[in-house]
Formats: structure tokens, sequence, C-alpha cells
């Protein structure tokens, strides 16, 4: 057989194959399209629009994966009960990237063809998407970063995760139980989420009394190559790196750059998702004392009677069994205890509608956080109180394995320094009405 | 030479045919553009919209390819044309479509100025400018918050205005409304294209591509016809910018990242550059395979994957992008036909 033929031959095999998928991929628009809803008439559809791929995906995906589980432990219980009558909840996900414009398509499809009565949203940048959607629709729909809060968005809430006001529980642990650690350097990449974070640590070190050896480092978003970025944060040799609020793909190389440039010193971060993947590409010992915000779920101090969240052990346990220990991340739990707030409050309200089930969660002015009960706050920072502040707990590595050194109260710090707070923010320009 | 009979058509009767039926074709393509909307869902309307905006990014940006040039900044200077409309609405009050004419002249003002620097430069070394350039762009809208809103970017961008004339109201933020006038636009942009394509100034450029030198000999001024495409470029990424903002109702520079212009990228690779239609398909068909069909399928955490695999086939089997597809399809039918014809004749 001549080449020729041999090649003619391949591309015969090659165009069939083309063809074969062409067709498979048409034959599945065609039935794939349009949707259809295999839910009854008892069941609440919820929309979960966050990046489930692309490099905040670790931000959005292990939420999803927390809410199926948080969804097969509700139906099985029968639902939620709502006007004397109990419905099944089922989650409807849409992937928005990251995405300002795919916020607003996947907000539209939720609404409008799913027929959903509550989206979550990761937030940031993808919010002023879904925004004008929020507003002409009138849904709730809810943040995991409150920066995204402005009076404008009476609809939006952000009932779990008050980034970055938390982060300063943190510090002020660390200032209080390693008063000897005295200087700091900070990372953040350059973005709406780095931004507000870094505000934030620099309020929370000076009320800390703790000093910054340089100007927090912004680091393009691209950027793919932390050892430069390292070598500068250590060059001033301060006591405590801040890691700010990194995606999980910055954190983990700029530990792994700390490690192998033999920084010895106490690190904090906001989030250390995946931890035990950098303990893997460190050390144990290098790990030992790494302070964050997000504990892991089997953690005993998350028994207590203050704690909110339903079952938190055996959540964990559920989530591990099913995804892997080490995908447990920091918003593996956040989008379920949302949903155990707004079930709480439709329940109250008899009803899911978006308006009603919103007037449930504020009726009081408080509500039913993970970590105890707290209020509904935000006007001096956000426009409106529409987060919900209370206890934060402080996470520290031990062992290689991340346990809650304690809860400490969001609000306490803030009648303190709130000056601070809102000099920072205003500095970099991230206060709501500053916003373009 | 003998004059053609009444009997026989002529090359005259031909080009008539050939012209009609490519009338036809387009007749048919703008009946079938028109219905489209209606035979979709409402979020598919949304990828409608801007699929048709990235249809113009993507035209725009292969008018650059023909003098030879890629570009890694295109993306930003959409963005540049998307700011500076957003702006212009927002702080000075400009009507909306104004501002985006104005947006997108200050995208094609962008480009002209970094012409000078840029085009000291060729292939490779031009490449990693325009990255540069582009880049610095954005650096400039994440570090001043006033006016350009820093890493959120701006929000609340105005939309389109509604119309209303009390018999016909147009609300502009229901994506079928959007989706005719972005075409209107897009099409009217699309037809100038081709036609500077296919003008002196086009011919000029492919000239450019293929022997800047001896285009140069002859008198060819090839810094003042790079410039020349790179600012008509720009402009219309600007107009394709000013649509995207103005829809979307916020822009910020994480939006138009080198990220995004690898899309670009794939776009016109995917497609293929040798002719006008080739970007076009490229982005169609990866649009709605990764928006639509593997949506449609449930697999939203699987479509990295899968759409990386159908870029690495493409390029494996189809190098000369999907725009070769018709062309070889052509000739393997063709081939056949004439195979089984002397099949028959031997038989007989």
């Amino acid at each position: 057989m001549s080449r020729k033929s041999l090649h003619r031959k391949i591309s015969r095999r090659k165009f069939l194959g083309t063809s074969a998928a062409a067709g498979a991929a048409l034959a599945a628009t065609g039935t794939g399209l349009p949707r259809v809803s295999f839910a009854d008439s008892h069941t609440i559809k919820i929309g979960f629009l966050a990046p489930l791929t692309g490099p905040v995906a670790a931000w959005g995906k292990p939420g999803l994966d927390g809410c199926l589980i948080w969804a097969d432990w509700v139906n099985a219980k029968g639902g939620v009960s709502i006007g004397g009558q109990s419905y099944n909840i089922e989650f409807v996900g849409y992937d928005n990237e990251y995405d300002v414009a795919k916020a607003r398509t996947g907000a539209t499809k939720l609404i409008k063809e799913d027929g959903v009565k509550f989206i979550m949203m990761l937030g940031g940048d993808t919010w002023a998407g879904a925004q004008p959607v929020a507003e002409r629709e009138g849904m709730l729909f809810s943040t995991l970063l409150p920066s995204d809060l402005s009076p404008d968005s009476t609809t939006l809430v952000a009932p779990c995760e008050v980034h970055p006001i938390y982060n300063v529980t943190g510090v002020e642990w660390l200032a209080e139980n390693k008063p000897e650690l005295k200087t700091a350097a900070m990372c953040a990449q350059d973005d709406a989420l780095g931004k507000p974070s870094v505000a934030t640590y620099l309020a929370a070190f000076e009320a800390a009394g703790i000093e910054m050896v340089d100007a927090p480092l912004f680091f393009d978003p691209a950027t793919t190559d932390f050892a430069p970025v390292m070598t500068r944060l250590m060059a001033g040799n301060p006591d405590i790196l801040c890691l700010d609020t990194c995606y999980a793909d910055y954190v983990h190389p700029l530990c792994e750059q700390a490690f192998q440039q033999g920084y010895q010193g106490q690190i904090i971060s906001c989030t250390a998702d995946f931890y035990q993947n950098i303990i893997e590409k460190t050390s144990e010992e290098f790990m030992e004392g790494f302070i964050f915000q997000f504990p892991d779920f089997d953690d005993p101090a998350l028994n207590s009677e203050e704690i909110n969240f339903v079952n938190p052990n055996e959540f964990y346990a559920e989530y591990a069994n099913r995804y892997g220990a080490s995908a447990w991340g920091a918003v593996s739990w956040e989008y379920a205890s949302i949903m155990d707030l707004w079930a709480d409050a439709a329940t109250r309200a008899g009803s899911a509608e978006p308006a009603a089930v919103l007037e449930a969660m504020k009726a009081d002015g408080t509500g039913k956080h993970a970590f105890g009960t707290a209020d509904w706050w935000g006007t001096e920072l956000f426009g409106i109180d529409n987060a919900l502040v209370g206890n934060w707990p402080v996470v520290a590595i031990e062992g290689g394995k991340a346990r809650i050194k304690a809860f400490k109260s969001i609000p306490a710090w803030w009648d303190q320094h709130k000056d601070l707070m809102i000099k920072h923010m205003t500095d970099l320009g991230q206060m709501w009405d500053q916003q373009g | 030479m003998p004059e053609p009979t009444g009997a026989t058509p002529g090359p005259g009767t031909g080009r008539r045919i050939r012209r009609i039926a490519w009338q036809l074709r387009v007749v048919f393509l703008f009946a079938a553009l028109a219905v489209l909307p209606y035979l979709l869902s409402y979020s598919q309307q949304e990828i409608a919209v801007l699929l048709v905006i990235n249809v113009l990014l993507v035209s725009s940006y292969r008018l650059l390819t023909l003098t030879g040039e890629w570009s890694l900044g295109h993306v930003v200077i959409m963005g540049v044309g998307a700011y500076a409309s957003a702006l212009l609405t927002k702080r000075l009050g400009v009507p909306v479509p104004l501002s985006m004419l104005l947006g997108a002249s200050m995208a094609a003002a962008t480009a002209a100025i970094l012409s000078f620097p840029l085009f000291r430069m060729k292939g490779f070394y031009f490449l990693i400018g325009s990255f540069a350039a582009g880049e610095i762009i954005r650096l400039i809208w994440k570090r001043f918050t006033d006016p350009f809103g820093g890493p959120k970017g701006l929000k609340r961008i105005d939309p389109f205005p509604d119309i209303d004339t009390g018999f016909l109201s147009i609300d502009f933020y229901e994506p079928v409304n959007y989706y005719f006038l972005a075409l209107i636009v897009v099409s009217a942009s699309l037809f100038v294209l081709y036609r500077i394509e296919r003008s002196r100034i086009g011919l000029t450029f492919h000239a450019i591509h293929w022997q800047d030198r001896l285009a140069e000999s002859v008198g060819v001024d090839t810094f003042r016809y790079r410039t020349l495409a790179f600012v008509i470029a720009s402009f219309f990424a600007g107009i394709a910018g000013g649509l995207y903002a103005h829809y979307v109702g916020a822009v910020n520079p994480t939006r138009f990242s080198v990220d995004q212009m690898v899309y670009v990228l794939v776009w016109a690779i995917v497609g293929g550059t040798a002719t006008f239609y080739g970007p076009i398909l490229g982005v169609v068909v990866l649009t709605v395979i990764n928006e639509i069909v593997l949506r449609a399928l449930g697999l939203d955490t699987a479509r990295p994957l899968i759409y990386g695999a159908i870029l690495i086939l493409s390029v494996l089997y189809l190098p000369n992008g999907l725009e070769s597809l018709g062309p070889r399809l052509r000739t393997r039918w063709q081939r056949w036909r004439s195979g089984s014809a002397a099949g028959r004749r031997e038989a007989a």
C-alpha cells in the first residue's frame, strides 16, 4: 500500500468519525432542546449560578456539591414545609465561568426557563451581569461577597460569608496569641476580590499594631510564576506573610515558593482550599500554624449549641465520602448553610416567592447564621443592611489538620475599629459609593 | 472570434446566474437570521446576541491579519470601545448610539497611536508587542479607579434607549430586540469590511502580507497600509465593544484579558482565515457547541475538556480551518461521482 493511499484511507476514517461526531452533536441538540423539566408541582427549584469551571471554580463547584448533599438530606426527610405543604428541593446549576455576560445569561435562564425561586451566586465580577436581571425580575439572589451589596440592589443578600470583613478575626487572634509577631507583608491578585480584602487586612493589622514592611503587592490575575512575587514579599523579612484572599490557584504556588525560598515565619490567608495538597507539596512542619478562616466541618468545635449548621460533622463525612476529603474547600458548606436560612425563612413566610422569603429572612433584624445568631448589618459599609454578620471561626493547621482555634465576633471588632476599616476601604476605592 | 448565438448562454449569462444565486443565498441567510431567535429559548437568544457581537469582533480581527500581523491586543481594543462608550454615557450623558460611534472612534485613535511603536516590529515581535500594549491599557483601567472603576470596572452602564412611538414599543433589555439591533449593526459593519477587502486597499493588504518587500519596491507605503488595517479593524472592534457594554451593562478589565483573546485566536484558527466567512464559521460553530450543545447535554463541568479536544481534533484534521471543509467535501463528492460513473461505464 502506497503512502498516499494510506493517507487517504486514514483521512476517510477521520472524515467518517467527524461526521458521526457532528451527527451525534446535532442529535443531542435536537433532543436536548427545549429543556424538559421533570420536576413536579411539589418541587421547588433553586438556581446555582457560579463558576463551575475555570480558575475560580474552586469557589463554585464544591458549593454545588455541598448543596446536592443538603438537598438529598432535606428531601429524604420529606422536603421543606411551606404553607402546610412539603416541597422537595432541586438545584439547577449554571456555569458562569466567572464571566459577567454569562452570569446575565445564566440568571435569565434560571428565572425564565427553569422557574427557580432563589439564586445563589459567588458574586464579585459576575454580579454586575446578573444585577439588571435581578432588579427587573425581582428575584432573590445571594452572594458570598458582600462588597456586591448596594442600596440599589434590595433583593441581594449576603447571608453567610461576609467577605472580607471576617478576615479581621484571624489577625485579631494572631495579635492576641502571638504578640511577638510585629511586621507583615501582603500580596493579592489585582481584582475585585483582592482589593477589598487588602483594605480589610490593612485595617486589621493597623488595629493590632502590626506594621507593614512594604505596601501590598498586587499581582496580575494572569500571573503563573510566583517566585518573584514571593521573593519580593520576603525581601522585607516580615514576621507574617499575608496571602490575602488569593484564589486556590495562587495560594498553592505561593506556599510552595515560600517553602522553597526558606520562609519560616507565620502565614495567614483568607482561605487554604485543598490544604492537604499544599502540605504534600511543602511539608507538615512548614504548614504548622498556618492561619485561615474556613474550618473542616468534622471539627468538634462545630458541635457547640450556638452553631446553626445542621449536623456539620455528618455533612463533612458525607462530603468526604462522595467527593473525597481533599475536595473539601471554603465554600463546600456555605451555599448549603444559605439554604438552611432560605428554608427557614420560606417556612416562616409560608411561601417560596422571593419577596416573601426576603421579608421573613430579615423580619426581626437577626438570622440563624451557620456560626450562631447574627445581625443583618452593613449600612455603613455597603449602604444597606443585607449582610448577616456575627461570629466567625479562626482556623489553624495543626499536625496536618485544620482546627478551629476560636470564634471571634466581627461586630465587636467593627465597633472598635470601624474608622480604620472605612479609611482603608476608601483609600482603595472599595466603598459601595465609590464603585464604578 | 464568433459572436455567441442566442441559443447558447454566454459568459455574461453565467455571471448573471451566479449573481442571482449569490443574492438568493444572501436573502435566504437573512431570512434564516430573522427567524432564528424565535426558534431559540430566552437564554439562547442571549447567547445569540453575544455571538453576533463576537462575529464582528473576529471579522474585524481578520482584517488585521490580512496584512500578515496577528495581534494579541484586539480584545483590549474592543475594551477601549466598550469603556469609552460606557464613560461617555455615564459621565457626559452622551446618547448611547452616538457614544458607540465615539467609542469606536476612540478605539481607532488608540490603534493609530499604538501603530507607531508596534509597526516597527513584525511577526512574532509584533505579537508580543501588541500583548504588552494591551496589558498597559488594562493596567491603566485597573489602576485608575476614577474614571475606569479599577478591577471592578464599570457597572450600571446605560442600556440602549428603548423606542416607544405609541404604536411601536421596543425594549432593548429583551434579547430578541437587541439581537436584531446587533444584527443590523454587525451586518452593516461586515458589508463595509467585505467591501474594503475586495477593494484596491484590500488587495494591497494581501500584497503586504505575502510580499511586503516587493510591495515596497513598487511604492506601497507598508507602514501606512498596516496602520490603516489596524485602525479600521480597531474601529469595528470598538463597535463590538460598545454593543457589548450597553447590552451586558458592565465592563471590567478581566473581560478583556488575554484569556479572552485566546478565544478570538481559536475562533479564527479553527474557522480559518483564508476566506471572509472562515472566522465567522469558527465563532458560530464553537459557540454553538460550547454554549448550547454541551450545556444542553448537561456537560457543564466537562466543557473545557471537550472544547479542548475539539480544538485539537480540528487543528489535526482540518489544519486549514472549517472553511476548508466545504471544498474538501465537494472534491470528494466529485471524485466519488466520477469514480462511480467510470464504474458504470465499465460495467456497461
